[in-house]
C-alpha cells in the first residue's frame, strides 16, 4: 500500500535550505553580543600523524576565543573558524586519496560545529590521523 | 565537537572507512567499545572484497561454498538475495563493473546493528556509531535527551540539508558526493541521474542502507518506490532542490 509523500504538488515538499540561510542565523547570533567582551582568534597545529600507508598529516585549527564579562561573571566561549591541514604522499594514488579527503574532513568538522548537530549521515569521511593531529590541535586551543 | 560531557568517543579505521563510537553513559566500561571495534575488525576479515582470505573472496573464487561458510556470511548472503527480491534486482551483490561478489553494502549496516547490541549488552543506553556516515543511535547524546542527525547538504559541502531528532534509529544516506559516483543502476550500469541523496530511517541499519542504495539507484522513481516502505522513512534529494520525504521522516528544526 503506498502512502502519499508530503506534498504540495506532485512529489514537491520543500526547498533545499541554501548556505545563506546558515550564514542569516549566525549573524543574528552575533548581534547578541554581551556588556563587554574580548575575542582573540589564534592557530593551534597539532602533531604530524602517519595515516596508514598512505603518507602523514598535519592539521591546524583557528579558534576564536570570546570573553564576555557581565555582571562580573565571565563567560569563555571557543569557536572553530578554520581547519587547515598539510599533508605528504609518496605515490599517486596516496596524493588522489589525501587531496580527497582533506577538504571533506574539514568540512565535516566545520559543519557539525556550525550546524549543531551531534554527528552526520552522509559524507562523514575521515581518517584517525586527522582525528589525531586535530585533537591535539583542539586541546591545545582549550587549554590556552 | 570538542565538549563532550561524559562517556567516551573513539574513531577507527575499519572495513575501509571511519567508525566512531560515541558512548555517553559514564557507568559503561571502555571494554564495551573495545569489544565493538574487535567485532568489526573480525568482520572485515570474514567479508573484506579486498582481503584475498575473507571468506567472500573464497566463495567469490569458488574455493569456498556459500553452504560451508560462516553463518554469519550464510546469514547476510542470504538477507542480500531476499533484499535483491523486495527491491526489484536493485540491490545486487553482483552490481559492480566487475561482476564480483559484494555485499559490502549489506555488511557495513548489519555489523553496525550487531555493534549495537554489544553496547546494549554492556547495559550502555545512550550512544551512537557512525560508519562511514551511516549511523545507529540510541538514547540520547547526554546532557541532550536526543541525538541530532545532521543529514550532509548534497551541493554545499559544509552545510546540512537537514536534521533528524530521535532517541532511538539508524539512519542511512546514500549520494552521488561521498566517494564518486560508486552506485550504479545494475540494470543499466550508469550513475543514476536527477537525485543528489535519499536518506532512510527505521530501526534496522542494514535495511535502511540497503533502501537508500535502492532508491538511490532507481533515480527519481526512487521517491516513489519510498512510499511502499513498512516501518521505514525516507528524504530523497533531487538535482532541481527539491526535497522529497515520506510523512513520518523525522525531520526536526
Amino acid at each position: 500500500m503506498n502512502r502519499a509523500l508530503t506534498a504540495t504538488i506532485g512529489l514537491a515538499a520543500i526547498g533545499l535550505p541554501t548556505a545563506n540561510a546558515f550564514a542569516a542565523a549566525e549573524a543574528g547570533a552575533a548581534t547578541a553580543a554581551a556588556a563587554k567582551k574580548v575575542v582573540v582568534t589564534r592557530k593551534f597545529t597539532g602533531p604530524t600523524a602517519q595515516a596508514d600507508q598512505w603518507g602523514t598529516v598535519q592539521i591546524n585549527v583557528t579558534v576564536r576565543k570570546t570573553t564576555s564579562t557581565v555582571n562580573g561573571h565571565k563567560k569563555v566561549t571557543r569557536k572553530i573558524v578554520d581547519i587547515g591541514g598539510s599533508f605528504s604522499y609518496h605515490t599517486d594514488r596516496s596524493q588522489y586519496i589525501m587531496s580527497q579527503s582533506l577538504p571533506m574532513l574539514r568540512q565535516a568538522a566545520l559543519q557539525a560545529q556550525s550546524a549543531n548537530v551531534d554527528t552526520i549521515s552522509g559524507a562523514t569521511y575521515t581518517s584517525d590521523a586527522f582525528k589525531q593531529s586535530l585533537q591535539a590541535a583542539l586541546l591545545k586551543a582549550q587549554q590556552s | 565537537m570538542t565538549a563532550v560531557a561524559g562517556g567516551e568517543r573513539r574513531v577507527e579505521h575499519v572495513m575501509g572507512m571511519p567508525v566512531i563510537v560515541d558512548l555517553r553513559d559514564d557507568d559503561v566500561p571502555s571494554s564495551a567499545i573495545d569489544e565493538v571495534f574487535a567485532w568489526l575488525h573480525l568482520v572485515d576479515a570474514r567479508f573484506s572484497t579486498y582481503k584475498a582470505d575473507s571468506e567472500i573472496c573464497r566463495i567469490d573464487r569458488d574455493e569456498l561454498s556459500a553452504e560451508d561458510a560462516h553463518p554469519d556470511v550464510r546469514a547476510v548472503l542470504a538477507q542480500c538475495e531476499r533484499l535483491r527480491g523486495e527491491t526489484h534486482g536493485y540491490f545486487d551483490v553482483r552490481a559492480g563493473t566487475d561482476g564480483r561478489l559484494d555485499p559490502s553494502g549489506l555488511v557495513k549496516g548489519w555489523s553496525v546493528d550487531r555493534a549495537a547490541l554489544v553496547l546494549d549488552a554492556a547495559g550502555a543506553r545512550n550512544y551512537a556509531v557512525n560508519a562511514g556516515g551511516d549511523i545507529r543511535v540510541r538514547g540520547g547524546a547526554l546532557p541532550e535527551r536526543t541525538w541530532r542527525v545532521g543529514i550532509q547538504h548534497p551541493r554545499e559541502r559544509d552545510h546540512i540539508a537537514a536534521v533528524v531528532v530521535t532517541d532511538d534509529l539508524a539512519v542511512a544516506t546514500s549520494g552521488a558526493y561521498e566517494r564518486g559516483e560508486h552506485v550504479i543502476d545494475p540494470h543499466t550500469r550508469l550513475a543514476p541521474a536527477g537525485v543528489l541523496s535519499v536518506t532512510i530511517t527505521g530501526s534496522d541499519l542494514a535495511t535502511a542502507d540497503a533502501y537508500a542504495t535502492t532508491a538511490f539507484a532507481m533515480g527519481p522513481q526512487g521517491a516513489v518506490w519510498t512510499q511502499s516502505l513498512s516501518g521505514y522513512e525516507a528524504m530523497t534529494i533531487l538535482a532541481d532542490g527539491r526535497v522529497l520525504t515520506t510523512p513520518g521522516f523525522p525531520a526536526g528544526d
